[in-house]
């Protein structure tokens, strides 16, 4: 119990510091903001001015530019232990390697889930879709959704950050295995939006559930051997 | 300025003669890229010592610190610190070293304060408010506590640096090159790390290219050379030929050649 306490401890240290990082260097949080509204905004151009289509197709975007967005996100908080060896004294403290994992999901997850629900707002409003009258439902996915790609973000930005190529690597490694994750989400928000007919969303946010608890255990698990150089 | 008496705080140590060795390897090696770094030392710094590991640039000085610092894992031979194998012990080696790189390792978007704090946080430092505040004082950051690391000479990055092992009760302190970006108070404040550390049985290892300044702050002195060790001497200093296939020490002719 102590132990967990010590964990826990450690890991909001590291979060903390993540997050006070990148509230100094807003820009990062403003253009991924930013880069999200854009995707959206290019989808809804590519599809036209068709409401009924671009309703229905609404939870795929919202959940493909979170992901991308996602991707420039949890990528930044990786390139902070960039800073004059950061990430060698990271490694070098006597802490479980698991709890330092666990933080830097953990500011994943806050950015993701901040990025989510912004996100949720603005498909509402480009694509006419009640957001409002599924809110719980919706949240509870948004949230899956933010902790799956926290945990495999952090994975893999770990896997990348000794990478002179990681921008280009990350999402290649990044996108195939949020599949799944994109396909529970996807269905589960459609689901979500059009008031359950078929009694499907419990199901997929069980997946979602799944997911999330498979990646973050492999993520700890492994986690640490990525902090080695060798 | 620094303070004149620097707080360290070790972790209970005990009399140096009954600790194992701070520092044992036997045939140590790592290769980069095919290319040994490091090449077979086998060397022995008893608990409590201050020494200097000394060479030209490439004789493996830095990757024989990442080596003990465990931030490197040995290609061949083994090593220990305290007694505890570096490679399948390293959680426990942490727990007891404290290594000073070239890089200083901060976060350029924090404050030095948060910095510090962010350290304390991790090396599970008690009293760490009050702690935080000793060394940014010790290391002559007061004054610019809450300023931005990012805003900060190399000079002033090396000292909070030291700061920060100031945070940790490490038993066995590596340091490369300490002096390098320091001003003359910056080297002061070095040489009153040294002699505190050692006054309470802290072991020091560190690796310059001279110690001109240093003849009365170190028992010892190890001389690499090509990732060989050259010579050793010195009070509790103790290094063998390597035993590696291939692995020779080389002669000061070949050196000078």
């Amino acid at each position: 119990m102590n132990a967990l306490r010590v964990e826990a401890r450690i890991a909001l240290a590291v979060a903390r510091k993540d997050a006070l990082a990148e509230l100094r260097g807003r820009h990062a949080t403003v253009s991924t903001l930013f880069f999200a509204a854009v995707v959206l905004l290019l989808f809804g151009f590519a599809l036209g001015p068709d409401a009924a289509r671009l309703a229905a197709a609404a939870p795929g975007f919202l959940w493909l530019a979170v992901v991308f967005a996602g991707i420039l996100a949890v990528n930044r908080l990786h390139l902070l232990e960039t800073d004059d060896g950061a990430l060698e004294q990271l490694a070098l403290y006597p802490v479980p390697r698991r709890a330092i994992y666990a933080g830097k999901a953990l500011g994943g997850f806050a950015v993701m889930l901040i990025l989510g629900v912004l996100v949720l707002g603005a498909v509402g409003v480009l694509f006419a879709v009640d957001v409002i009258g599924a809110w719980l439902p919706l949240l509870t996915t948004v949230v899956l959704g933010a902790v799956g790609v926290a945990a495999v973000g952090t994975f893999y930005a770990g896997v990348t950050v000794r990478l002179r190529a990681r921008e280009v690597m990350l999402p290649l490694l990044m996108l195939p295995a949020l599949a799944p994750l994109l396909l529970g989400a996807v269905k589960a928000t459609s689901a979500a939006l059009a008031g359950d007919p078929f009694g499907e969303l419990g199901a997929w946010l069980q997946l979602l559930v799944a997911f999330d608890v498979i990646m973050i255990v492999a993520g700890a698990a492994t986690y640490g051997y990525l902090l080695e150089d060798g | 300025m620094p303070q004149t008496t620097i707080y360290v705080s070790p972790r209970s140590l005990g009399a140096p003669d009954t600790r194992p060795p701070a520092v044992a390897t036997t045939d140590l090696a790592r290769l980069f890229a095919g290319s040994p770094a490091v090449a077979g030392v086998s060397l022995r710094i008893d608990a409590g010592r201050a020494v200097a590991l000394l060479g030209p640039n490439g004789a493996g000085k830095t990757t024989l610190l990442r080596l003990l610092a465990t931030a490197i894992r040995p290609s061949y031979g083994r090593a220990s610190v305290d007694g505890l194998d570096v490679d399948r012990n390293a959680a426990l080696v942490r727990e007891r070293v404290a290594y000073l790189s070239h890089a200083t390792g901060l976060y350029d978007d924090l404050s030095a304060r948060e910095n510090l704090r962010f350290a304390a946080a991790m090396l599970g430092t008690t009293d760490a408010t009050p702690r935080v505040e000793r060394a940014l004082s010790d290391v002559g950051l007061r004054d610019r506590a809450d300023d931005r690391v990012r805003d900060f000479s190399a000079g002033m990055r090396k000292r909070l640096a030291l700061g920060r092992i100031l945070l940790g009760s490490a038993s066995l302190v590596l340091l490369d090159e300490p002096y390098a970006a320091l001003d003359a108070d910056g080297m002061g404040l070095v040489d009153q790390l040294l002699v505190a550390w050692r006054e309470v049985g802290v072991t020091v290892l560190l690796a310059s290219h001279s110690t001109a300044r240093l003849d009365a702050l170190l028992d010892g002195r190890v001389t690499l050379e090509r990732g060989l060790v050259l010579a050793a001497g010195g009070e509790g200093v103790v290094s063998t030929p390597p035993s590696l296939p291939g692995a020779t020490r080389p002669s000061v002719a070949e050196v000078l050649r």
